[in-house]
């Protein structure tokens, strides 16, 4: 009889609490009806974005305010859409949270900021640019579009990205990309590791390069890349059987590696200053 | 000949000078000191060929150190008297240029400028830097803390990454300049610092 009581009495208290954090939440709906390739920017602080592709021409933004020391400004101009979180005074991490639902057309270009995170945005075909400095950013099933990426330590991962330009820049957060491939794909760290799988495309750059972090690259037996591998002070390890190339760059055994595999559609750079660097086999 | 006549003509002059240009010479005192004084630099300044470039820090302490000795000022507008002069003053600014890099140059080499140097930080003591980040940066992540005191070590620590990256690049750099991959990472390394400078700003402005 006690035991059921306190299970009840603990159910009613956990009622009570959510409906306290609850009833300092406020959620604000916000519709916009754009063209073809609008421009959508979303600016928070503090909390996550996360965006969708919409049906029709039509953007959704459903903002989840934690207090009422922030609020959200939105400006609509033309086939632009600008929200952002404006942070009142003494707001703070906590405080200052706006958790952000947005849906945009599939062609639309997207700029997210969120110095927290995460961000996240799938299934689009616009250019995208997320910038972040602790946040998360996941970013998938996206094609023809650019894919910009800025974190300070934010770990960044890009899964079934095609046909766009693709540059991430994070200077402390692993990167991860899963079968990611385009005209141009660079990874620019400082201390970040760098994990590549996928098969680099049929013709393309692709430039991964960090400067303690380490780099893996797994791609299959029948991709067709132009490869070097370069690490000032650390290892370099191959496992294909690579046809020499001419090329300026000199290869050194364990710290460097030059050559062709199939018809050497894509370039590929490896470059750690002083991490390892590994092209795997698939 | 007028001294305006000869100085306005004296940069094109070689060793030689014609009759009249000899003769102001002997009988003008102002001009032939300047000609003296230009000589004397011409001659400092071949002995100067094959001394290494000092960095910009030891220019910077020269002329802290001037400074403070009070033999350079902030630049004064001229005196219109000065314009009633015979030759024109605008020769004085070359020469007191050349002057202070010599004269600079000469304390350097004769390591007269660490003592005065020393002078000058003791008199004014700078407040103690983290390790591996610069004075800007400081200042910038004294901007970021007071927007959000959470964020200040991790952007600290984000400075020092890129710093000790830029360090690693410059090195490799300097030991094979024609080498396109050193080159590659001091500008990677450079974008990455850039990076963390406008988030920071970005951060410190909101």
């Amino acid at each position: 009889m006690s035991r059921s009581l306190r299970t009840v009495s603990v159910a009613v208290l956990s009622v009570v609490v959510l409906a306290a954090v609850a009833s300092s939440q406020v959620r604000k709906e916000f519709h916009y009806q754009v063209h073809r390739r609008a421009s959508v920017s979303i600016f928070n602080e503090y909390g996550p974005i996360s965006v969708k592709p919409a049906s029709g021409h039509q953007v959704i933004v459903v903002a989840i305010l934690h207090s009422d020391k922030v609020e959200v400004d939105q400006n609509h101009g033309g086939n632009r859409v600008a929200v952002s979180s404006h942070l009142l005074a003494g707001a703070d991490p906590e405080s200052g949270r706006v958790d952000y639902e947005v849906w945009v057309p599939v062609n639309a270009s997207v700029v997210l900021h969120s110095a927290t995170g995460p961000i996240h945005a799938e299934k689009l075909h616009g250019d995208i640019i997320l910038e972040g400095n602790t946040a998360d950013v996941d970013v998938r099933d996206l094609s023809d579009g650019h894919v910009h990426v800025k974190t300070l330590k934010g770990p960044v991962t890009l899964t079934n990205v095609s046909e766009g330009h693709v540059e991430i820049t994070s200077v402390s957060g692993d990167v991860a990309l899963n079968s990611v491939n385009g005209p141009f794909v660079q990874v620019n760290s400082t201390t970040g590791n760098i994990r590549y799988d996928g098969d680099f495309g049929e013709s393309g750059e692709y430039s991964l390069m960090t400067h303690t972090g380490n780099i893996d690259a797994t791609t299959p037996s029948y991709a067709s890349i132009d490869v070097y591998a370069h690490s000032e002070q650390g290892k370099v390890e191959n496992d294909f059987l690579l046809e020499p190339s001419h090329t300026s760059f000199a290869a050194r055994a364990g710290s460097a590696f030059a050559g062709t595999v199939g018809k050497a559609a894509s370039s590929v750079k490896l470059l750690s200053f002083s991490g390892r660097i590994h092209l795997k086999k698939r | 000949m007028s001294c305006e006549e000869f100085q306005r003509i004296l940069p094109e002059l070689e060793d030689t000078y014609s009759l009249e240009q000899e003769q102001h010479l002997k009988t003008c005192s102002h001009c032939s000191a300047l000609v003296a004084d230009l000589n004397a630099i011409a001659r400092e300044a071949l002995l100067l060929a094959d001394i290494e470039e000092p960095s910009p820090r030891v220019w910077n302490r020269i002329e802290i150190a001037l400074r403070q000795e009070g033999l350079i000022r902030s630049a004064q507008p001229a005196a219109p008297t000065l314009r009633k002069a015979r030759w024109n003053p605008i020769w004085l600014v070359p020469v007191a240029a050349i002057f202070l890099v010599i004269f600079g140059l000469l304390l350097y080499q004769r390591g007269g400028v660490e003592p005065q140097t020393a002078h000058v930080l003791h008199s004014t003591p700078l407040p103690s830097l983290p390790e591996g980040v610069s004075a800007e940066q400081a200042e910038l992540l004294k901007v970021v803390a007071a927007q959000t005191p959470s964020l200040r070590a991790s952007y600290e620590s984000e400075f020092r990454a890129v710093n000790a990256y830029i360090r690693d690049a410059e090195l490799a750099v300097r030991r094979n300049p024609n080498d396109q991959i050193s080159q590659q990472y001091l500008t990677n390394a450079y974008e990455q610092r850039a990076m963390v400078y406008e988030m920071a700003m970005d951060h410190g402005l909101q």
